[in-house]
């Protein structure tokens, strides 16, 4: 045995070993890319270099040998800088994305590709549950979400975008058809959380901190559970027995849930903290904010969220014949319609910009003025003019549009000495909302007047007391917004009773350049969007106006996705190292050596531009199998992993055993499902083994709940075997 | 009477053969005609040797076909007047005189293509020597004494390789000669299998006999097609002659003799990638260790030197390592070839003793700058070396002191420049050539260089911006670090050793948008300065895009927008009128 010293730790090793083996059998983390027991020492990728004292080169641990007293360091600073930069020299040549745009987009980072393709397969329970650990209302916010992940969606590239929040809804919707899905909850640990506001950001916190075990009670000042999706969403949009049924799911966790108890009445922060180990407040923004225009006093001016909570709890307001409405977002068009349906005759939308400006999603735009509502655009109120304290009409400024602002929109400009006087009886000022300040004075709140938190910790001002949602920072925004804070703040709340920080974060991930993607081999094929009610019965009633998907729609439409993430990502070995340097492979951006290209046969796919010349493939093709399948082609950067004279794999003497699949470290070889749609999924894998000839065989098989994914061979009998995929899982028991 | 034409490639290219075939029509008796290999005086080729009966030389230099019978006049008479214009002026034969030859002691001297000339001139008596007087251990020790280093780039001992190489276990071993010259401006290995190939086989059987292998290999480009004709006739000859083959003197010594031609990959100079091609694979390095000595072709103990090392080796057994070790410096002894090229006077093959300065080689053997312009820097090492400026002249020619420059030995590639080279401009040269020759294996090579490459082609046309300096140093430091072999690590010194000695001109790229040296063509824009244009049209008649207009008699004008800067109207105006700006 030899003795050594690594990291400052006293290692044994056999004599001829390297010091990557002497590490690893110690415990000892080397990342290495190019390396792999089955083939012999290469020393490409480099990631593995050590220090070793007194000798002045970076050592490759992968082939360097232990010596007797030797005295290793495995995570010096030059080792560091030498595999960051290396990572970066790479990651600047991976041309691949790691997820597609739509989860990236996602403020909960939804795992919006993986359930749209499962709905493509059929596997709605699957899809559901995939949501589920993002998004614990998801019929609800498939239904309401204004969808950012749509707008990042490649498929507009071809024609429109894929129907991804309507599929969430379809998906759950299914769920709450049947038994809907329970998450099982793992073992008490006996710390208490406190969250005051039972939104949907209070709700998703208590919802996975409860999943992990912690006991959670939501108080709540409303006389039920919902928060802006119950008192904010008009029942045509968002039925509150859908809301009600997403609840009580929640609620079967374990969750307690306490309503009409108001902050700094019933509780203080402070009385809760003593009471729970920590508190998460999470109370929303409800007050509407001004305009600064004169006469907003006057009787018959409402604020937008008020007029929709007042309608929902069946207060609704005189609002008579003639409503205007000011504002171009969703609340806009939630009172717009609102008013529409209590019956008002003329009801105007006041908007400053042009209908390409709105903020609100264009199908509630277009289903307004299919309903009726007249829209009023570069116009701005100057003032509401009252008679007998009651509003009698509006004066607007007429606008036009100038430059460009910072927002890249092009700002509105007043045309001197143009207005305009609209006679209305009431107004509803749709601009926007805001947290009430006092209510969370006992938090240091920051220049706007919200909770100051931190954006990655979600901690406040006072220890154990984190924030997050419309209440926090920059104020209100869209649900999925605090509903992706709130994932991520669970996260945070349970490291913190666990007695650890956790900075949330998104690690680094590989994301093509949108301006080299070619679509053009891509079949149009239109968008499907659910039927809708005809406009002249819906104006009349609170009846839901979307009819939801068929099944046949939901498929049709999921198949459109262009399955933009990588299928590998869940076992990446290339993206695991990256994520364990703080890398920036921006500073050395430039050209990508391959193109993306794609070349299969029924088992495998390659995909040289995400290739990262480990080699792996090519030696363990001709080393192990000995067959030389693939071989590397050109030189220098241009280097290109090819069949032997660039044939389509299935015209070589390739048999299909998949080991240059197994080794590759990333995406560029990928086995294929046993799906129709391809998906990413986080598959679990098991050794299991069949009978070929007589013979035990060892095969890998990856699941994903429940079912078998893919039936790899892994040892020189079901390699040679010349049986396909389907057929060695025919012999699995 | 002997007539000899100097023909290497670089003879024939210049026209040697045509002088030889118009000879050969004269009345000169052809028997006198014979060829020789390369004298090292490019500037001067086709080069004619005149001996006369008593053995005086007539050189005659810059001959064309068309002086064959002025040639011819001159053997008949004995009248130098009729080749006056062609006798090589007393200046350019310090060219010669000034230098110290050992590894070329025979080249443009002997035929390369006859094994009697070589044996003439005292060859293949130290292979006897070796063989029939010495043990390999004696070999390796007067090797040792004589400080002989490898002049491949390295500067490793050879002694200590071979006895690596001896040391190993094994009876199966191999020694291999690395001709495959690569370094862009090196041309010292040609020049010594195509003049003097036995001398190269007598140091490889040398070498064979102190390793104790069997078989001797050269690996040479097949870019070299003569040198790779003159080494199988040469290979040949020696084994008619025995000296190659069985019991080789009757020593008991067996060694067998092959060539491998290399497909032209520079990487291949590695010595680990050279035994991957030699084994039939892809060019690629091995991780070291295993070292070549312990684990080398076929896996068998190996040694591996390059042309002009073994070059020096019978030299050495004759005259005794002390004699070698008698020239050069403490700690780099003997001689060292070096392939001198670029804006010199007289660019060609310069062999001196270790420890004389660059100055000596730059101007008192190379004449100094060809034009008017002041020299600027010299590029030592092709692409792996770096670039040492004018101030630092006086470094003496020594492994370590070079070193010390940051650039390095290397196998003697020499590029001089003037005031007129951009050393961005330069650095980039040399990492488009490593950046296309990395065999892409390792990551920090196969990218790294690009992304230097793109970074340098970013400030050379105006884009880089700050920071770049900074990054292009990081990077440099991280793959000398981080690459896996040779080329790789030493891949940034053109770009450190330009950055630390030239840093202001990169800033004039980056800040101002300024190529100082007026080279990079994005940075620089062509005008005709009126009152010297005489309108001579010459310009404007040269100008490959039309950009140029104006009228006979009066100053022309370029049309900026359709200038492509070829620089054409700049080299042929002859009033200086044409100024880059």
């Amino acid at each position: 045995m030899i003795n050594l010293t690594i990291n400052g730790k006293a290692v044994q090793a056999p004599e001829g070993s390297t010091i990557l083996e002497a590490a690893r059998s110690a415990g000892i983390y080397i990342p290495t890319l190019c390396y792999d027991k089955a083939v012999e020492i290469y020393g490409a990728c480099g990631l593995c270099v050590v220090e070793a004292e007194g000798i002045p080169k970076l050592l490759r641990s992968c082939s360097a040998k232990c010596s007797e007293g030797m005295v290793v360091n495995t995570e010096s600073e030059r080792v560091v800088q030498s595999r960051k930069i290396a990572m970066e020299l790479l990651m600047s040549a991976h041309d691949g994305d790691c997820v597609a745009p739509c989860q990236l987009n996602c403020p909960a980072r939804t795992d919006c590709q993986g359930y749209v393709g499962l709905i493509a397969n059929g596997e709605y329970d699957a899809a559901l549950k995939l949501i589920k650990n993002k998004i614990a209302l998801p019929a609800s916010i498939g239904r309401v979400c204004p969808h950012p992940c749509e707008k990042a969606c490649r498929r507009q590239n071809v024609e429109e975008p894929i129907n991804i929040a309507q599929l969430k809804a379809f998906a759950a919707d299914m769920d709450l058809k049947s038994d809907s899905y329970v998450p099982e909850v793992m073992p008490a640990t006996g710390k208490k959380v406190a969250i005051i506001g039972g939104g949907p950001a209070g709700l998703t916190a208590a919802f996975y901190l409860t999943i992990m075990g912690h006991s959670v009670t939501v108080y709540d000042m409303m006389e039920k559970m919902g928060g802006m999706l119950r008192y904010g969403i008009p029942q045509y949009r968002l039925p509150k027995e859908v809301l009600d049924k997403e609840i009580a799911i929640i609620e079967k966790t374990g969750v307690k849930l306490v309503n009409n108890v108001k902050l700094g009445v019933d509780f203080t922060i402070e009385s809760l903290k003593a009471e729970n180990d920590a508190v998460i407040v999470a109370v929303g923004a409800w007050k509407s904010s001004s305009m600064r225009t004169p006469g907003e006093d006057l009787e018959g001016v409402y604020g937008g969220i008020d007029f929709l909570r007042a309608v929902i709890k069946g207060n609704a307001p005189e609002i008579g014949e003639k409503v205007a409405i000011c504002g171009g977002g969703n609340t806009a068009m939630d009172a717009c319609r609102t008013a529409v349906r209590l019956g008002a005759k003329e009801v105007y939308v006041v908007y400053r910009r042009t209908r390409n400006e709105m903020p609100a999603d264009k199908l509630e735009i277009d289903e307004a003025e299919e309903e009726g509502v007249i829209y009023k655009f570069l116009t701005n109120p100057l003032s509401f003019n009252g008679e007998d304290g009651k509003v009698k009409s509006i004066t607007l400024q007429v606008m036009e549009l100038g430059e460009p602002d910072a927002s890249g929109r092009r700002r509105p400009v007043p045309v001197e000495g143009k207005t305009e006087e609209i006679p209305v009886d009431s107004v509803i000022l749709a601009i926007g909302q805001k947290l009430v300040s006092d209510d969370v004075k006992e938090l240091e709140l920051n220049e706007r007047g919200n909770i100051a938190a931190d954006q990655d910790f979600f901690t406040t001002s006072i220890e154990g007391v984190f924030a997050i949602g419309d209440a926090t920072n920059r104020g209100a925004s869209i649900a999925i917004e605090a509903i992706g804070e709130a994932d991520r703040c669970a996260k945070a709340v349970d490291a913190y009773l666990n007695g650890q920080a956790l900075d949330t974060r998104v690690p680094y991930i590989s994301k093509r350049d949108e301006s080299t993607i070619d679509y053009s081999d891509r079949e149009k094929k239109s968008r499907i969007n659910p039927k809708v009610l005809p406009a002249d019965v819906r104006n009349k009633n609170f009846d839901e106006v979307s009819l939801g998907f068929t099944e046949e729609e939901a498929k049709a439409e999921a198949d459109r996705c262009l399955e933009c993430g990588c299928r590998e990502y869940y076992k990446c070995k290339l993206l695991s190292v990256a994520q364990r340097y703080d890398i920036n492979p921006e500073r050395f951006k430039g050209e990508m050596p391959q193109k993306y290209s794609h070349d299969e046969n029924a088992f495998i796919e390659r995909n040289t531009s995400k290739c990262i010349l480990c080699g792996l493939c090519v030696r363990s093709c001709r080393e192990v199998m000995n067959l030389s399948s693939i071989g590397l082609l050109g030189r220098g950067f241009k280097t290109d992993v090819s069949p032997a004279f660039s044939l389509p794999l299935d015209e070589t003497n390739c048999n299909n055993c998949g080991l240059c699949v197994q080794l590759c470290p990333t995406g560029s070889l990928t086995e294929k499902f046993n799906l129709k749609k391809q998906v990413p999924l986080d598959e679990e894998y098991t050794e299991e083994f069949v009978e070929i000839d007589g013979k035990q065989s060892s095969v890998l098989v990856s699941r994903y709940n429940g079912k078998i994914l893919r039936v790899i061979p892994n040892d020189e009998i079901s390699r040679n075997s010349g049986l396909s995929r389907a057929e060695l899982q025919a012999k699995l028991k | 009477m002997r007539i000899v034409i100097g023909q290497g490639s670089c003879g024939i290219a210049a026209g040697a053969e045509k002088v030889r075939k118009a000879l050969l029509n004269t009345n000169i008796n052809a028997e006198a005609i014979s060829i020789t290999g390369c004298i090292g005086m490019c500037y001067l080729e086709p080069i004619v040797d005149i001996y006369d009966d008593e053995g005086k030389l007539t050189r005659l230099v810059k001959v064309s076909e068309n002086d064959a019978e002025a040639i011819a006049s001159f053997v008949e008479s004995g009248d130098a007047s009729a080749v006056e214009k062609l006798v090589v002026s007393d200046e350019d034969s310090e060219f010669l005189s000034k230098q110290t030859r050992i590894a070329l002691r025979n080249c443009g001297i002997i035929n390369p293509e006859k094994i009697d000339a070589y044996v003439e001139a005292g060859g293949y008596t130290a292979l006897k020597k070796a063989l029939c007087d010495m043990s390999a251990e004696d070999v390796i020790e007067v090797i040792k004494t004589s400080g002989l280093a490898g002049r491949g780039g390295a500067g490793f001992p050879t002694w200590f390789k071979w006895n690596a190489a001896r040391q190993s276990e094994g009876d199966e071993k191999y020694l291999i000669c690395n001709a495959d010259e690569g370094d862009p401006g090196a041309f010292m290995d040609r020049a010594v299998i195509e003049s003097d190939p036995h001398n190269l086989i007598e140091g490889m059987l040398i070498g064979a006999y102190a390793i104790g292998a069997k078989h001797a290999v050269v690996y040479v480009r097949a870019e070299y097609p003569l040198a790779i004709k003159r080494l199988k006739n040469a290979i040949k000859q020696a084994t008619e002659k025995g000296i190659i083959g069985e019991n080789i003197f009757g020593s008991g010594f067996s060694c067998d003799f092959t060539i491998k031609a290399g497909a032209g990959a520079f990487v291949c100079g590695e010595e680990t990638a050279l035994i991957e091609s030699l084994e039939g694979h892809r060019g690629m390095p091995r991780l070291k260790p295993p070292f070549p000595a312990q684990s080398g072709f076929w896996r068998k103990p190996s040694n591996i030197n390059n042309v002009e090392t073994f070059a020096n080796v019978s030299w050495i057994i004759n005259n005794g390592g002390e004699a070698f070790a008698a020239m050069g410096t403490e700690g780099s002894k003997g001689t060292k070839v070096f392939a001198v090229t670029g804006k010199v006077k007289r660019s060609g093959l310069v062999e001196i003793p270790m420890g004389k300065t660059l100055k000596d080689v730059i101007f008192d053997i190379g004449g100094g700058m060809k034009t008017d312009k002041p020299f600027k820097a010299v590029q030592m090492g092709g692409p792996s070396g770096g670039c040492i400026p004018a101030e630092l002249i006086d470094t003496v020619i020594d492994y370590k002191a070079l070193g010390a420059t940051g650039a390095i030995m290397g196998s003697g590639g020499m590029v001089v420049m003037d005031e007129s080279t951009c050393m961005v401009g330069m650095a980039k040269f040399f990492l488009d050539f490593t950046a296309k020759e990395s065999c892409g294996k390792c990551i920090h090579c196969r990218i790294g260089t690009k992304r230097m490459l793109e970074m340098l082609e970013r400030i050379t046309k105006g884009e880089g911006k700050e920071g770049d300096i900074e990054l292009l140093e990081e990077l440099c430091y991280s793959i000398k670090d981080g690459a896996l072999c040779g080329l790789g690590q030493t891949a940034p010194n053109p770009v450190l050793t330009t950055i630390k000695y030239f840093r202001d001109e990169y800033e004039a790229h980056i800040k101002e948008k300024r190529c100082p040296a007026g080279e990079c063509s994005d940075l620089i824009e062509y005008k005709i300065v009126a009152d010297k244009c005489k309108g001579c049209t010459l310009c404007a008649r040269n100008c490959p895009v039309n950009a140029i207009s104006g009228t006979v008699k009066n100053p022309h004008v370029i049309n900026t927008e359709k200038c492509i800067k070829c620089g054409k109207c700049y080299t042929s105006c002859k009033f200086g009128a044409i100024v880059k700006e």
